[in-house]
């Protein structure tokens, strides 16, 4: 191909021009924006050079919610253009692209970021620390991941996105069947995103194992801590798979390597085989923190102690270990023999039992308590029944012989959307409501709150029970389009009322915020929902050492047994804080990786060559440096305490 | 920053030891990045197409020289560490230098290994198995050359800044990494060589 | 001077010489497959362990539940990995 002509669109088409003059539009009212109030050295030394936690943790949160738009809006697309038999509103290349997109956007560029935004926020405070082990590691992985993102989403308008769906499957995705660079985005921008997720975990694996204060033994740490370290430990396991099976993928596509090919001994099949080595785990990545969250809020609006702490963190733990067991479940059709396919089967079926403790712990944890509706509440309440009906429908898919049947199909999709949008979603969304007021200092509006979370569970099951119905009915996954005789025209059609459906409570959602910014009333205090744990016992809005004094956590309650039993939670008296120094540093270095990503994307070798001498020195400077951070001094510590204290009810 | 002078001097503040925890969960991760090349390289060691075998291009000399390279190298960081903790800076400078260059030995044994293969006709394009033998040697073999330059920014730093508890700390963290490279280079040794010469 | 000499050093180094040097008569003598595997498995997890031991004090400090833990938990889930994949592509196909 010509050396320009890959920098094209391959398939242009009326949305995404239109796509292309939005963002433009976009980005240069942000630049004008931000010029024009004068804003550009505040962004710079309170956000871009950041090591905060919290700061960190709300840039991962915006990220969420602007890819949570762009999948969404993919969704929407999709769901369209299904709605009705031979719909001509997405040719099939346009479909194909949009698919791959939306689950690669969903799950590493919405919820992985997501669930970083609570690991980020919550656990230093969780735990009673003043930030994370290593917080110029952490604005790296903050920086990388976003560069990682972005390179992804640039990838529609300037050389195409990749088609081959979000697995990105050999052959379809080598040289020969997907010839435009857009498979090179997928291989590069989610290897860069990637490295900043592993780190992440290497670094709150050390912050819990480490950094918790006195008296907080492991079996004395909140439920979201809890699963926060296991899923972190899986990161750490899981995560190298997909960086060698990523450089394979791109060894083949831009240095001639025979690892997936058809030719020349290469195994195309071995792809699969390593992708959900590392796709496995990762859905579990997804699912713990999100049922760290429920336990919290569950506890907390049934004002009970969670129910079976031990076989809580038992069950987490069994869950770590078993979900790098099962990953062959994902190809049962693949070829291998019936050995392999009932030693997956089995192990699969053996997962699901740890999630069903988790389940009736939840429901015993309610047991006799005094139950609130708010909000989070409810998303709890709904995720319960929904989840569950969810993981049911994956113990039919774990029967391997049966799964024949149902692989590929609208099945499928069904299920896997039916765990992770209850499982996921919902306990972002509930999590996002509950810990609003501890950033913010204000609440999101119940009302709104409550609609909101029943518009999105009516649009889901609308959306997603069709879709069992057409998979076991013959419906396969991926397919743009199908034909009148089929039969499969009314469910798709209800099934995109239900997306409608969800795509207006997402709009609710947005306008919650809007709502709540101008009218939520400001004097709600520290702890307004009389919560449990740690990061209650903190002002609102946090201060930038989290703790003027390290507290003493004697329980699993602690903040709450402090309030009902009168015990000190702050004992000892103030001292000088130490903490480490704003750095570009991490920006720079990823701002030099998003060039590398762009010069191998397109094979423009040297950009990518000057790039990684750019990483390189960025390496070389950071061994060199000298910085050891500043003191905040105990009087501006006083000071600032006494501020806080004021703003309290 | 409380220095605890009755742990060694790598240890001795709270930071240190953060990072010495941090730098062993980062080798845990640097295990499964290993195991999966050779998850792969037992997968595709007989998928030659029409290239060249393992047995008919190792060759044991040079890849027993480089055995005893790492090695050596592995043994002259542990006196170098164990010098620092007697507080020794001119041995363990020394040990350092030694470890480095033979380290550096070791890479180019392995340079001249490739560029033989090459001349035999094994390019990284030849074969799924040629692929996957020079992707798993080459980075084991950039983790290395990473290492090198690694190490002797951290020499250079005891030159000038002498033995600090953040030098200290450095030091113990990189022979971490170079001992860790090694226990791959055992694994490679037996299971890609050794195995393919049986 | 018995605690300024490297004893712990020499002697791991030397242990490692000697495995290496056996692990090296699978090359130089005949033997069968299952004999050899054997042979090397045994060689390079004892010569492994030496250095997670001896050289790099992962037993020293109070974290080393932690790392024993780290090192156990990554050897479980690569030998799950190589050995699954090889069953589902190799092995069982």
């Amino acid at each position: 191909m010509d050396f320009f002509e890959r920098f094209a669109v391959p398939h242009p088409s009326f949305l995404i021009y239109g796509a292309m003059v939005s963002i433009g539009l976009t980005m240069i009212a942000i630049v004008v924006g931000i010029t024009y109030f004068k804003k550009w050295g505040y962004l710079w030394r309170e956000w871009i050079t950041t090591v905060d936690h919290k700061r960190i943790g709300i840039m991962y949160l915006l990220t969420a919610l602007l890819m949570l738009f762009r999948g969404g809006v993919d969704a929407i697309m999709l769901r369209y253009q299904l709605s009705m038999p031979d719909n001509k509103f997405l040719e099939s290349q346009h479909y194909n692209e949009i698919f791959s997109t939306h689950g690669v956007v969903m799950i590493l560029f919405m919820a992985m970021p997501f669930i970083t935004f609570f690991f980020n926020y919550l656990i230093p405070l969780q735990i009673g620390a003043r930030d994370v082990a290593f917080p110029r590691l952490n604005a790296l992985s903050f920086w990388l991941f976003f560069m990682g993102m972005g390179l992804f989403n640039i990838s529609f308008i300037i050389g195409g996105s990749p088609d081959a769906g979000w697995t990105s499957y050999f052959p379809l995705a080598g040289n020969e069947f997907s010839t435009s660079v857009g498979t090179n985005y997928y291989m590069i921008a989610i290897q860069i995103a990637g490295i900043g997720t592993l780190i992440t975990g290497i670094n709150f694996i050390t912050t819990i194992l480490k950094m918790r204060a006195p008296g907080m033994t492991l079996m004395k740490m909140p439920m979201f801590t809890w699963s926060a370290f296991i899923a972190n430990v899986i990161v750490v396991f899981a995560f190298p798979v997909l960086t060698v099976t990523l450089a394979m993928g791109t060894m083949d596509r831009l240095f001639g390597t025979n690892f997936f090919t058809t030719v020349n001994g290469g195994m195309d099949m071995l792809w699969a085989n390593l992708f959900w080595v590392w796709g496995h785990p990762e859905v579990y990545i997804l699912i713990l923190p999100a049922f760290g969250l429920y336990s919290e809020i569950i506890s907390t609006f049934a004002r009970r102690n969670l129910y079976g702490y031990k076989s809580m963190v038992a069950s987490m733990v069994a869950i770590s270990l078993l979900s790098f067991l099962v990953w062959a479940h994902h190809f049962f059709t693949m070829g291998q023999g019936a050995l392999t396919n009932s030693f997956f089967s089995i192990t699969t079926m053996i997962i699901a039992v740890p999630t069903g403790v988790k389940i009736f712990n939840w429901l015993f944890t309610l047991w006799k308590g005094k139950i609130e509706f708010t909000t989070p509440m409810l998303y709890s309440m709904l995720f319960i029944p929904l989840f569950t009906l969810g993981g049911v429908t994956g113990v039919m898919l774990a029967m391997s012989a049966a799964d024949y049947q149902y692989h590929n199909t609208m099945f499928l999709v069904a299920h896997f959307h039916n765990v992770i949008i209850p499982g996921v979603v919902f306990a972002m969304l509930a999590g996002l409501t509950y810990y609003w007021p501890k950033m913010f200092g204000f609440m999101l509006n119940e009302k709104l709150g409550k609609w909101t979370a029943w518009l999105l569970s009516v649009g889901f099951v609308l959306a997603f029970i069709p879709m069992y119905i057409t998979g076991l009915d013959g419906q396969a996954r991926r397919m743009y389009t199908y034909s009148e005789s089929t039969g499969f025209g009314m469910w798709n059609m209800v099934s995109f009322v239900g997306a409608a459906i969800m795509a207006i409570a997402f709009v609710l959602l947005v306008y919650n915020i809007y709502y709540s910014i101008r009218y939520s009333p400001r004097d709600i205090g520290s702890d307004p929902w009389d919560a449990r744990s740690l990061e209650w016992a903190t002002h609102t809005p946090v201060p930038e050492y989290n703790f003027a004094i390290t507290p003493k956590a004697a329980s699993t309650q602690a903040f709450w047994d402090a309030k009902k039993n009168g015990h000190e939670l702050f004992p000892g008296k103030l001292e000088k804080i130490h903490m480490p120094n704003n750095s570009g540093w991490p920006f720079i270095m990823s701002c030099i990786f998003f060039a590398f990503g762009f010069g191998m994307v397109f094979s423009i070798w040297p950009l990518a060559i000057i790039s990684l001498i750019g990483i390189l020195g960025c390496l070389t400077y950071r061994s060199f440096e000298k910085d050891h951070g500043r003191y905040i001094s105990v009087k501006e510590i006083e000071e600032t305490e006494a501020k806080l204290r004021g703003a309290k009810k | 920053m409380k220095v605890n002078n009755s742990l060694p001097l790598e240890y001795s503040t709270e930071e240190n030891s953060l990072k010495i925890l941090g730098f062993w969960i980062f080798l845990g991760a640097e295990i499964m990045l290993f195991a999966t090349l050779f998850t792969s390289y037992f997968t595709l060691v007989n998928r030659t197409g029409d290239g060249l075998t393992g047995a008919e291009v190792f060759e044991i000399t040079p890849v027993l020289v480089e055995t005893i390279l790492l090695l050596t190298s592995s043994f002259t960081i542990g006196l170098g560490i164990h010098a620092m903790r007697l507080g020794n800076k001119k041995a363990m400078m020394t040990f350092f230098s030694i470890t480095l260059l033979l380290g550096a030995g070791f890479l180019g044994f392995e340079v001249y290994e490739f560029v033989h293969y090459i001349h035999e006709g094994l390019t990284l394009q030849t074969s799924a198995f040629s692929a996957i033998l020079l992707t798993t040697l080459g980075t084991h073999g950039l983790h290395v050359t990473v290492g090198f330059f690694w190490g002797l920014f951290i020499l250079l730093q005891i030159k000038k800044r002498g033995l600090t508890p953040e030098t200290a700390n450095k030091s113990f963290i990189f022979s971490l990494y170079w001992h860790f490279l090694d226990v791959v280079w055992i694994f490679i040794f037996s299971f890609i060589y050794l195995k393919g010469m049986m | 001077m018995k605690e300024l000499f490297p004893l712990n050093q020499v002697m791991g180094f030397v242990c490692s010489l000697i495995l290496t040097a056996v692990a090296l008569l699978v090359y130089f003598m005949d033997m069968s497959f299952s004999i050899g595997m054997t042979v090397l498995l045994l060689t390079a997890f004892i010569q492994a362990g030496l250095q997670l031991v001896v050289f790099m004090h992962a037993g020293e400090t109070n974290d080393k539940k932690s790392i024993y833990a780290n090192i156990y938990y990554g050897l479980i889930i690569a030998l799950i990995t190589i050995f699954g994949t090889l069953l589902a592509m190799i092995w069982d196909m």
